[in-house]
C-alpha cells in the first residue's frame, strides 16, 4: 500500500490490514463514483451556466439542508440557539470537519462529539459548507489534492504538532477530564485537513501562517499513509505502544507457555 | 504414577501406560501406588559420604553402585501397534520441523523484506510461522517421545543434609585460625596496619575514573539555564521565526531559541500559546511577560521532563502525556492535577521591530525536574 | 552394538582417560528431579535468556550505538532524507534492510518481555509454595537480584534504538536521578556524562546492555542453578515423598528429553510472537527529538508499576534552606522500589522470624495451608497490579473513553483499599479450603446413594478417601518409602525435625490451622462396614 492514498468520505471499517486488492477496488470505486458524479452534476451545467450561478445554487441547496437538519440547534439565522453555537464566521472547513466525520448532527448532549456514521453526501456537505461560508467566511479547503504533500516533511510535522495528542501512529490518546484526541484511521483526508484549519473542540487551530497549505497537506498525506500502511512485523496490536505489547506477552505468551508446562507435566 | 493420582479410564493407551504391570494386579487400583512404589523405587545416594551422614543401611550403597532399571518400561507395556502409532506421532512432529525449516529457507530467500517490495509485509510473519513450526516440531516431538515411549518412573533419591558435623566445623575453624596465626598477622601490628592502609587506599584508585565519567564544571549553571537569551527570536523546529499574527487564537506552536543548536537543546523547547488577551489571568508582572494574548511556557515538565505539548484550546489545560500532570495555561501554568509540584516556567517575550517574537531573557528559574540544589 | 554406540564409547573413553569423571557423569544422569508443571516456570525464564543471548548477538552485528547524525537513506520511505542518529538509523536498517533482522529484533523484544514475566511467575510459585524457606534463602535472594537485574537490562535495551519512545524513557531516568537528595545532580551528570542528553549515554547503556548486565545475569543464573542442583529441588507432599528424599524422574533420559523439548517449545512460542505480533515499531515512533513526545508514552510492562506509582503520586515537594526534595519523584521511583525489593529479598527471614520456624523444608506447602503467607502474596500482587493499571491509565482511558482524572482517583483509593480486602478474602478462602479438605478426610466421598436406616433416618453413603489421596492434605504426612531399617533422625547443627507434623496451632499464622489429627470415620450405621455416611 505504498503511497496510495484513498480519499473517501465514509467511515472505513476497523480493519487496517486490507488486502492490496481491496485497496485497488476502493480506488476503482472512488474513480467510478467521481466520474459518474462529474457527468451527472458538472457536465450539464458547465456548458450553459456560469460559475457564480452554480455557486448560488449550491448555497441555496445548503440553506435547505441547514434549515431541515441543523437549524433546531444552531438557529434559523445561524446565530446559535438551543445548545448549538453560532455558525456565523466559522467558515467552510469547520462544516466539512464536523459533518463529514459524522460528529454533526450531534446525537445528544455529550462532553465531546463522537465520530458517527455520516448523514450527508459529499455534495450535500459541500453545499452546507458553501451556505455557512456565504454568511461570514472562514477557512476553507484549498484546491487540488489534499494528499500530494511531502511525506517526510509530513512525518516530522506530525511528530512535532500532532503525536503528543493523537499518539505516534494516530491511534488516539486521552486528554484531561474524559476528553480524548480521537484515533485518525477513520478520518478522511478532508476531515484531517479541516480539523487542522478549524481547531474543533479541544484541538488547537493551525492557521495558514503557522502551517502553510503545503505543510498541512504533507501532514494529511502522512496520516493517511501510516494509518493505511500495513504493519510489516505482524499484527499491529492497535499501535498503542508497550501497553498492548505487555498485555500480549502475558495473555498470549505466558498463558501459552504455562499451558505447555501443564502438558509436559501431565503424566501420559 | 500421577500427582494427584487419578483413576485411568480403561482401554486407552494411557491406561495401559500408567497402570501397573500385570504382576501387580493383585492390589486394587486405589492402593496400587503404595504397594507398587517400593518395588519400583530407586535409591541412589549422591556419594558414599552423603549416605554415611544419613546413617542409612548399606543396601542403598549397593543401589548407588549398580542402579537397576526402575519405573515402568513403556516398551514392555505397549502393544506393537500402539508403540508404532506413538512412534509415528513423534516422527511426524520431527518431520514437521523439516517442513518448517524448508519453508523458512524458501521465505528467507524468495520473499523480499525491504520496505515497499511486493509481499514485504508477509516476510516476517511467514518467517515467524515457519520458525515456530520448525522449533515447535522438534520440541513437541521430544516431549511426546518422552511421554509416550520412554520410561515412566518414580525414582527416589536421598537428600543431603547441609549442616556439617560439629567436629567438622571445629576442625575447619581450627585450621583457619592456625593458618592466620602462621601468617603472623595478628601479632605483627605494623604489617597489619600498613596492609589495611595500603589495601584500603586501593579502593580509592577507581574514583578518578568514575569521576571522569561526568563533566561537572558549571553543573549548576547548566541545570539552571537554557538556550534562551535576551533578543533571541522564537523559531520553529524548521528554523523559521514566528511572527506576530502567525498563530491564531486557539493556536499553539513549539518554539525554540534562535541561538546555535537552539532547536537541538533538550532544555529549551517552549510552547507559544495564543488565546484571547482577556482570557489570560497572569499574576502581577507575569502579565508583562505575555504579549497580546501570546504566552510562552517551557514545555519541559517540572515533574520528570517530558515535553508538555497537549494543549486543549477550550479549557486551556496543558497535559503531560507521561504522568498526567495538568497545568492551566491561562493561569500561569499552575498545576491542577497530577504529580508535578511546580508551574511550568514562563518566558518573557515581546516583539521586535520586524514583528517577530523575541525572548526578553532566559527563564527566571530552572526548567524541568526539581533537584536538590534548586532551592 | 551399533556403530553409533561404539563411536560414542570410544569418544567418551578418550575423554575419560584424560579427565576421568565417568562416575560423576553416571551419578548425574541418575539425578532425580521431581515432576510438577509449576517447576518448569523458571525454565521459561532460563530459555528466554538463552534466546535473548542468541538474538542479541545477531542484532549487535548490525547495531551502532552512536548519536552521530546521519541522513537516512534506507528503504523505509516515510523517513527517507530525515536526519537521525546512527543508532536509530541502524535500528531501521535492521528492521527493513537486514534480511531477517526484523524478526530477530521482535523475538529479542518478546523474549525480554517473557523473560521478566517468567521470572515473576516463577517467583510467585516459589513464594506461594514456601520453597524459599531454609535451606534455600540464598537462592531466593539471587532470584530477587535477577529480577532487579532484568529490569535494569530491559531498560537499557529499551533506550538503545534512540527512537522517540526510548528517548522519553531516558529523559525520565535523568529526572529520577536528579531527584535524589544531595547527590542527585552529581548522579545525573555522572550517568549522562554532563547535562541531559549529552553524547555519552548510548555508549554507556550499550556497554551495560550487551556486556556488564548480561554477564551478571549469566553469573547469577549459573549460581542459581548450581544451588538447585546441589540442594536438590523441593517437592510437593505425596505418597512416599518425605523431607529426606526426592521422588521424580531421573535426569536421563526422561527429564532431559522433556526439558530439552521445552526449550524448543519456548523458542517456538517466541518465534511465533516475533513473526506474528509486531513489537516496538520504531519506524512509527520516529527519531528522538527532545521537544517531541507521543501520547501514551509508556515503559515496557516490567517498569509499568513504577510509572503507575509515579502517576498516582500527589504533587509533593519540600523546599527550604535553599534545597529541594522532590517527593513526588523520589517516593514513587526511588523509595518505593527500594522498599519493595528489600522486603522481597528479606522475606524468608521475615517469615522465619514471625513463624519461629527455623527448620529445614524440602516439602512444599500448598498455598491454602499457609493462609497468612498466601494472603500476603495475594495482597502484594493486588498492590502491584493496581500500580500496573495506573501505568497504562492513559491508554485505557483513551480506548474506553474514560476520564483519566476519575481513573487516577479510583486507582489512588484502590491502591490502599484493595490490598487489605484481598488479604482478608484470600485468608478466608484458604481457611475454608482447608476445612473442605478436612471434611473430605473426616466424612469421605459422597456416593449419592441414600439409605434409610431402621429408625427411619435417611443417610447418604460415603466412601472414605483412600489414604494415598490424603497425603499432602493439611497435616497428613507421607510414610517413608523404603521398608528398610528405620532411619534415625539426621543430626547436625541447626537441624530440626521437619515441622509439618508438629507445627503449633497458631490460628493460621504461616501454618495450618489444624494440628495433624486422624479422626475416625463417622459411622452411624453399623450395617455399613467400609463406608461412612452423612446425614441428609
Amino acid at each position: 500500500m505504498n503511497g496510495q492514498v484513498v480519499n473517501k468520505v465514509s467511515t472505513r471499517g476497523r480493519s487496517r490490514r486490507r488486502s492490496r486488492l481491496s485497496g485497488i477496488a476502493v480506488i476503482m470505486l472512488a474513480l467510478v463514483a467521481v466520474g459518474s458524479l462529474y457527468t451527472a452534476v458538472a457536465a450539464p451545467s458547465s456548458a450553459q451556466e456560469s460559475e457564480p450561478a452554480n455557486q448560488s445554487m449550491k448555497v441555496q441547496e445548503g440553506r435547505d439542508l441547514f434549515l431541515s437538519g441543523c437549524s433546531t440547534c444552531h438557529g434559523l439565522n445561524l446565530a446559535g440557539g438551543a445548545g448549538g453555537p453560532s455558525l456565523i464566521g466559522v467558515g467552510a472547513s469547520s462544516v466539512i470537519f464536523q459533518v463529514e466525520s459524522g460528529r454533526m448532527p450531534l446525537a445528544a448532549g455529550v462532553q465531546q462529539a463522537p465520530r458517527k456514521d455520516v448523514r450527508y453526501t459529499t455534495e450535500q456537505i459541500d453545499a452546507l459548507a458553501a451556505y455557512i461560508d456565504s454568511n461570514g467566511g472562514g477557512p476553507s479547503l484549498p484546491s487540488g489534492s489534499l494528499t500530494d504533500g511531502d511525506l517526510q516533511l509530513g512525518g516530522a510535522l506530525f511528530r512535532t504538532n500532532c503525536a503528543s495528542c493523537h499518539n505516534f501512529a494516530g491511534s488516539g490518546g486521552a486528554l484531561t477530564y474524559g476528553k480524548y484526541a480521537p484515533e485518525l484511521e477513520q478520518a478522511s483526508a478532508r476531515v484531517i485537513y479541516t480539523a487542522m484549519q478549524s481547531g474543533p473542540e479541544s484541538m488547537p487551530r493551525y492557521g495558514d501562517n503557522q502551517l502553510t497549505v503545503e505543510e498541512k497537506k504533507a501532514i494529511t498525506r502522512y496520516v493517511r499513509y501510516i494509518t493505511e500502511a500495513e504493519d510489516v512485523g505482524g499484527a499491529g496490536l492497535g499501535r498503542y505502544g508497550p501497553l498492548t505489547e505487555g498485555l500480549v506477552a502475558w495473555v498470549v505468551g505466558v498463558v501459552a507457555l504455562v499451558a505447555l508446562t501443564l502438558w509436559i507435566g501431565a503424566r501420559a | 504414577m500421577t500427582t494427584p493420582p487419578h483413576q485411568p479410564e480403561p482401554g486407552s493407551i494411557r491406561d495401559r501406560l500408567s497402570s501397573p504391570r500385570p504382576t501387580d494386579q493383585a492390589s486394587g487400583p486405589g492402593d496400587s501406588r503404595t504397594s507398587d512404589v517400593p518395588e519400583s523405587s530407586f535409591q541412589n545416594g549422591d556419594s558414599a559420604g552423603d549416605l554415611a551422614a544419613h546413617g542409612r543401611g548399606h543396601k542403598q550403597i549397593h543401589a548407588a553402585m549398580a542402579p537397576e532399571p526402575v519405573g515402568l518400561d513403556r516398551h514392555a507395556m505397549l502393544s506393537d501397534r500402539d508403540a508404532k502409532a506413538a512412534e509415528r506421532k513423534v516422527a511426524s512432529l520431527f518431520l514437521l520441523a523439516l517442513l518448517g525449516v524448508i519453508g523458512f529457507v524458501v521465505t528467507f530467500f524468495a520473499v523480499e523484506q525491504e520496505f515497499g517490495k511486493p509481499w514485504n509485509t508477509w516476510f516476517t510473519p511467514l518467517l515467524g510461522t515457519f520458525m515456530a513450526l520448525a522449533l515447535g516440531g522438534i520440541g513437541a516431538g521430544a516431549v511426546l517421545w518422552a511421554k509416550l515411549l520412554m520410561v515412566d518412573e518414580e525414582a527416589v533419591q536421598d537428600r543431603h543434609d547441609f549442616g556439617s558435623s560439629a567436629e567438622e566445623r571445629a576442625a575447619t575453624s581450627k585450621a583457619l585460625k592456625q593458618g592466620l596465626a602462621d601468617t603472623g598477622l595478628p601479632r605483627r601490628k605494623l604489617l597489619r596496619n600498613s596492609l589495611l592502609l595500603g589495601a584500603g587506599s586501593l579502593a580509592l584508585l577507581p574514583l578518578p575514573f568514575v569521576g571522569f565519567l561526568g563533566r561537572f564544571q558549571n553543573k549548576e549553571r547548566e541545570l539552571a539555564t537554557t538556550g534562551w537569551e535576551k533578543g533571541a527570536r522564537l523559531i520553529r523546529q524548521n528554523g523559521t521565526p514566528v511572527k506576530l499574527g502567525d498563530i491564531q487564537v486557539g493556536g499553539v506552536e513549539s518554539v525554540f531559541p534562535d541561538v546555535e543548536e537552539g532547536t537541538l537543546r533538550a532544555d529549551s523547547p517552549a510552547l507559544l500559546i495564543r488565546m484571547r488577551p482577556e482570557e489570560l489571568q497572569l499574576a502581577g508582572d507575569k502579565q508583562e511577560w505575555a504579549y497580546q494574548g501570546h504566552v510562552v511556557y517551557s514545555s519541559i515538565c517540572t515533574h520528570l521532563g517530558c515535553p508538555v505539548k497537549l494543549y486543549e484550546q477550550q479549557t486551556h489545560n496543558l497535559f503531560c502525556p507521561c504522568h498526567q500532570s495538568t497545568f492551566k495555561a491561562d493561569q500561569g501554568a499552575k498545576v491542577i492535577f497530577g504529580p508535578a509540584a511546580r508551574p511550568l516556567p514562563q518566558l518573557a517575550i515581546s516583539v521586535d521591530d520586524e514583528g517577530y517574537f523575541i525572548a526578553e531573557g532566559d527563564f527566571s528559574e530552572p526548567v524541568g525536574p526539581s533537584y536538590w540544589e534548586r532551592g | 552394538m551399533s556403530v553409533l554406540e561404539k563411536g560414542a564409547d570410544t569418544t567418551a573413553g578418550w575423554f575419560d582417560d584424560r579427565l576421568g569423571g565417568a562416575g560423576y557423569i553416571r551419578k548425574s544422569l541418575n539425578k532425580v528431579f521431581p515432576d510438577h508443571w509449576s517447576f518448569m516456570l523458571g525454565e521459561i525464564a532460563l530459555y528466554s535468556f538463552i534466546i535473548l543471548l542468541l538474538t542479541g548477538t545477531y542484532l549487535s552485528f548490525f547495531y551502532t550505538p552512536s548519536l552521530t547524525e546521519v541522513v537516512y537513506d534506507g528503504s523505509y520511505i516515510p523517513l527517507k532524507g530525515v536526519t537521525m542518529s546512527q543508532a536509530y538509523e541502524s535500528t531501521l536498517n535492521i528492521s527493513f534492510d537486514v534480511r531477517g533482522g526484523l524478526i530477530m529484533r521482535q523475538i529479542h523484544h518478546w523474549a525480554a518481555l517473557l523473560f521478566m514475566a517468567a521470572i515473576v511467575v516463577h517467583l510467585a510459585r516459589v513464594f506461594f509454595t514456601g520453597a524459599f524457606r531454609k535451606p534455600r534463602e540464598l537462592n531466593w535472594v539471587i532470584g530477587t537480584l535477577l529480577l532487579v537485574m532484568g529490569i535494569v537490562e530491559g531498560f537499557a535495551g529499551y533506550s538503545l534504538p534512540d527512537d522517540l519512545l526510548s528517548g522519553t524513557g531516558a529523559r525520565i531516568a535523568n529526572g529520577i536521578a536528579l531527584s535524589i537528595p544531595v547527590i542527585g545532580s552529581w548522579a545525573a551528570f555522572l550517568v549522562f556524562g554532563g547535562e541531559y542528553p549529552g553524547t555519552a549515554i548510548l555508549d554507556r547503556l550499550y556497554a551495560l546492555h550487551i556486556f556488564v548486565v548480561p554477564l551478571l545475569i549469566l553469573g547469577l543464573i549459573t549460581f542459581h542453578m548450581l544451588m538447585v542442583w546441589y540442594q536438590k529441588h523441593t517437592q510437593f507432599a505425596g505418597p512416599g515423598r518425605t523431607e529426606h528424599n526426592v521422588v521424580g524422574s531421573r535426569l536421563f533420559p526422561g527429564y532431559a528429553a522433556k526439558a530439552g523439548g521445552f526449550f524448543f517449545l519456548v523458542f517456538a512460542v517466541l518465534a511465533a510472537l516475533g513473526g506474528l505480533a509486531q513489537i516496538n515499531p520504531v519506524w512509527l515512533y520516529g527519531p528522538y527529538n527532545p521537544s517531541q513526545v507521543s501520547a501514551g508514552s509508556q515503559p515496557d510492562w516490567y517498569v509499568g508499576f513504577l510509572d503507575g506509582s509515579t502517576r498516582l503520586m500527589p504533587p509533593w515537594e519540600i523546599s527550604g534552606f535553599g534545597y529541594t526534595v522532590p517527593l513526588s519523584v523520589l517516593i514513587p521511583t526511588v523509595v518505593l522500589p527500594g522498599v519493595l525489593f528489600t522486603l522481597l529479598g528479606l522475606y524468608p527471614w521475615i517469615e522465619a522470624r514471625i513463624s519461629k520456624d527455623k527448620g529445614y523444608h524440602n516439602l512444599l506447602d500448598r498455598p491454602r495451608d499457609k493462609p497468612v503467607r498466601t494472603a500476603i502474596g495475594a495482597m502484594t500482587i493486588t498492590f502491584y497490579v493496581v500500580l500496573m493499571i495506573a501505568g497504562g491509565n492513559d491508554v485505557i482511558a483513551s480506548v474506553f473513553h474514560l476520564s483519566i482524572n476519575t481513573m487516577t482517583w479510583v486507582l489512588r483509593i484502590g491502591l490502599f483499599v484493595l490490598p487489605p480486602v484481598v488479604y482478608f478474602l484470600t485468608k478466608r478462602a484458604c481457611l475454608s479450603l482447608q476445612r473442605s479438605d478436612q471434611e473430605l478426610i473426616h466424612h469421605g466421598i459422597e456416593t449419592g446413594t441414600i439409605r434409610r436406616l431402621p429408625n427411619g433416618e435417611f443417610v447418604e453413603e460415603t466412601v472414605p478417601l483412600p489414604e494415598v489421596y490424603q497425603v499432602g492434605m493439611t497435616g497428613v504426612e507421607a510414610e517413608p518409602l523404603d521398608a528398610g531399617p528405620e532411619t534415625p533422625a539426621p543430626v547436625g547443627p541447626g537441624y530440626e525435625q521437619p515441622q509439618l507434623a508438629q507445627a503449633p496451632d497458631r490460628d493460621g499464622f504461616f501454618s495450618s490451622r489444624r494440628k495433624r489429627e486422624k479422626v475416625p470415620v463417622e459411622s452411624d450405621a453399623p450395617a455399613l462396614e467400609q463406608t461412612g455416611s452423612r446425614k441428609v
